[in-house]
């Protein structure tokens, strides 16, 4: 295929520092040598390679925006390119960046004691130690505020009890930040693989996020030592801060996705031929490539303004709400017209499309899926809350 | 303790689409890379400095816009990055005098270079600057060891030849079995902070310049043949003229 160098109708990169125009060559170059010859057998296997991790660790990307305790300390905007980069290869490998950075080092960061952020941090950081986030439970997913997931003061430590499901990075993961109940306020507590009553068995038979550690968190007497509560917080502002910046990098992450399927397209359209021409010489065809530059386009230009604003401080949470939904949306369908495009050979895995709109599928549900930000934003037009029949 | 200089070249990259517009090549659209050789020469210069101690200083030649080659090198580790300044065209001759010049100033012992850069394709820089400086000079090397002196490794007739080499010298390295270290975010933000050395050097004339560029001519159409009566015809072709069997 004809070398990617990436979709920028807008000149976007104009707009970009020269360190973060180094970042993304530096994750794009990564990403095609080291994930792309690799990537389907990983799916095929069903495993994240522990090479990934190393290697993510010693590029510095991990944790991006985050300040001190040998965190990068980058820009949201380089952070949001670094995700686009790491997932045009793959969203799995940009979920795991995003679970590790911003699900279990930013809460640890924005509400640890001294002492968590040391100990834990530097070695998150460098991919020694890898991070999961327990939120959702097998009842309790868009609802999470009902979780029954509780922790019991008893005097010397606090016993967990209760399971989370869909965890990222679950089985492997060396440190788990995990949402549960105390006297009915929710609080992170940070659990260590290895504790007494916890378990972590991965879930299996997934067709989506298939180079993606899935898990669940077993919690059975689990005895949590008191310093590793998070004191910084109370309720769900708590899990939905983290959110929050993984839905920032999701918008940016889609875009990728989005742009590996625009161009394998583009590539194999003009290489394909059908009756005596290429089939990107077609009315229709070329129809669906300006529709998917167009989307690309509007969902780049809105991902860069919302990276801006997160650096200046501007943001409010509904605008991230908008971004995920909207480049998600857009890249899982330019991912089915590209397979489209692509005709039979489409579903084979010699090209990237169908693994792109199958991995979509799971992130156009996780981080508040799709209908869940739709209502956000309608409660902010409205002032009027949907979730729930009570008004 | 040695005073190592990488020679490092902007180039247009290797994937980019030329154009040639009148009768000068266009690259103000195309996006500029270091020559993929001189990736090489910057990872046996930093092994050099590894091995022996010292400093890496990446030297190019070029205008403000060359600057991103030097950072690309400072992000993947050199110590110091200086520029001759010159928007100018120049020949072989006259860069290498430049060159020379700088390395002189800047007490250069080794010099490593990429075997050719990726766009003129001449490698005469290398043993061009070690004739002006009068030093030793290897070229294609695949490999070097620092143990006692320096011993490089390059094609020979029927193999390859293992060669010591006095210093000072000038290396031009070729892709051998190395893997070139990557840039980190930290080596990016070091990048970021570095201050590029500009140097001012009176170029000498060129004593060749270029009249006009052209597009290479178009490839002729391929031929097709059909059934298996052409194949006896097809495999003399393909020995006789393709000289692929």
């Amino acid at each position: 295929m004809e070398p990617y160098e990436g979709v920028d109708f807008y000149d976007i990169e104009s707009l970009l520092t020269e360190e973060e125009i180094m970042i993304r060559d530096m994750v794009r170059d990564w990403v095609d040598e080291e994930v792309l010859p690799k990537i389907e057998h990983a799916c095929a296997e069903g495993v994240f390679l522990d090479e990934w991790r190393v290697a993510l660790g010693e590029m510095g990307v991990l944790g991006a925006p985050l300040k001190g305790y040998g965190c990068p300390g980058l820009s949201y905007v380089a952070y949001g390119l670094i995700c686009q980069e790491l997932e045009r290869g793959d969203s799995g490998l940009r979920s795991f960046a995003s679970v590790q950075g911003s699900l279990a080092m930013y809460p640890i960061w924005d509400f640890g004691t001294e002492e968590q952020k040391n100990h834990y941090l530097p070695k998150m950081t460098s991919g020694e130690w890898i991070g999961c986030f327990g939120l959702t439970e097998p009842d309790y997913g868009s609802n999470p505020g009902d979780m029954i997931t509780k922790a019991e003061d008893m005097g010397d430590h606090y016993l967990l009890n209760g399971a989370k499901m869909w965890i990222t990075n679950g089985t492997i993961a060396d440190v788990a930040v995990v949402w549960a109940k105390l006297d009915g306020v929710i609080r992170g507590f940070i659990v260590e693989k290895g504790d007494e009553g916890f378990s972590a068995p991965e879930m299996k038979g997934k067709h989506s996020l298939k180079a993606s550690v899935t898990s669940e968190l077993v919690f059975q007497d689990c005895k949590i030592p008191k310093d590793r509560m998070l004191p910084g917080v109370k309720g769900l502002r708590g899990p939905f801060s983290c959110l929050n910046n993984a839905r920032f990098g999701i918008s940016w992450g889609a875009l990728g996705a989005a742009m590996a399927c625009f161009h394998s397209a583009k590539t194999y359209s003009l290489s394909r031929i059908q009756f005596d021409h290429p089939i990107a010489s077609y009315q229709l065809v070329q129809n669906k490539l300006a529709w998917m530059l167009r989307e690309i386009t509007k969902g780049q230009l809105l991902a860069y303004h919302l990276g801006r604003k997160k650096d200046d401080g501007t943001w409010f949470n509904e605008q991230i709400s908008l971004a995920k939904m909207n480049n998600v949306d857009i890249a899982l369908e330019i991912a089915r017209v590209a397979r489209d495009i692509h005709g039979a050979n489409g579903v084979l895995d010699e090209y990237p499309v169908m693994r792109h709109m199958a991995n979509l599928e799971s992130v156009k549900t996780y981080e508040g899926t799709h209908d869940i930000h739709n209502l956000i934003i309608g409660r902010y037009i409205t002032g009027i809350q949907a979730f729930t029949r009570t008004v | 303790m040695s005073n190592i200089v990488v020679l490092v070249k902007q180039v247009p990259d290797t994937n980019a689409k030329i154009v040639v517009s009148g009768d000068r090549v266009d690259l103000s659209a195309v996006k500029k890379v270091m020559s993929p050789y001189d990736e090489f020469a910057v990872e046996t210069a930093l092994k050099h400095r590894e091995a022996n101690g010292g400093e890496v200083t990446a030297l190019t030649l070029g205008g403000a816009g060359a600057d991103k080659v030097l950072k690309d090198a400072k992000a993947i580790g050199v110590d110091h990055i200086v520029r001759i300044d010159t928007e100018d065209e120049h020949d072989s001759n006259a860069l290498q005098s430049a060159l020379a010049t700088v390395l002189t100033e800047i007490g250069a012992e080794v010099v490593y270079c990429g075997k050719s850069a990726a766009d003129t394709g001449a490698g005469s820089t290398g043993p061009g600057i070690a004739e002006r400086l009068g030093w030793a000079s290897v070229s294609n090397v695949i490999s070097v060891a620092f143990e006692s002196g320096l011993t490089v490794i390059a094609p020979s007739e029927g193999g390859n030849a293992r060669i010591s080499v006095p210093l000072p010298a000038v290396i031009s390295c070729d892709k051998g079995d190395m893997k070139v270290r990557k840039p980190n975010v930290k080596g990016i933000m070091q990048a970021k902070k570095a201050k590029v050395e500009v140097k001012t050097v009176a170029m000498q004339g060129s004593t060749v310049s270029v009249v006009a560029h052209s597009m290479p001519p178009a490839k002729p159409a391929g031929k097709s043949y059909e059934g298996g009566a052409a194949a006896a015809e097809v495999a003399r072709l393909l020995r006789d003229e393709a000289n692929v069997i």
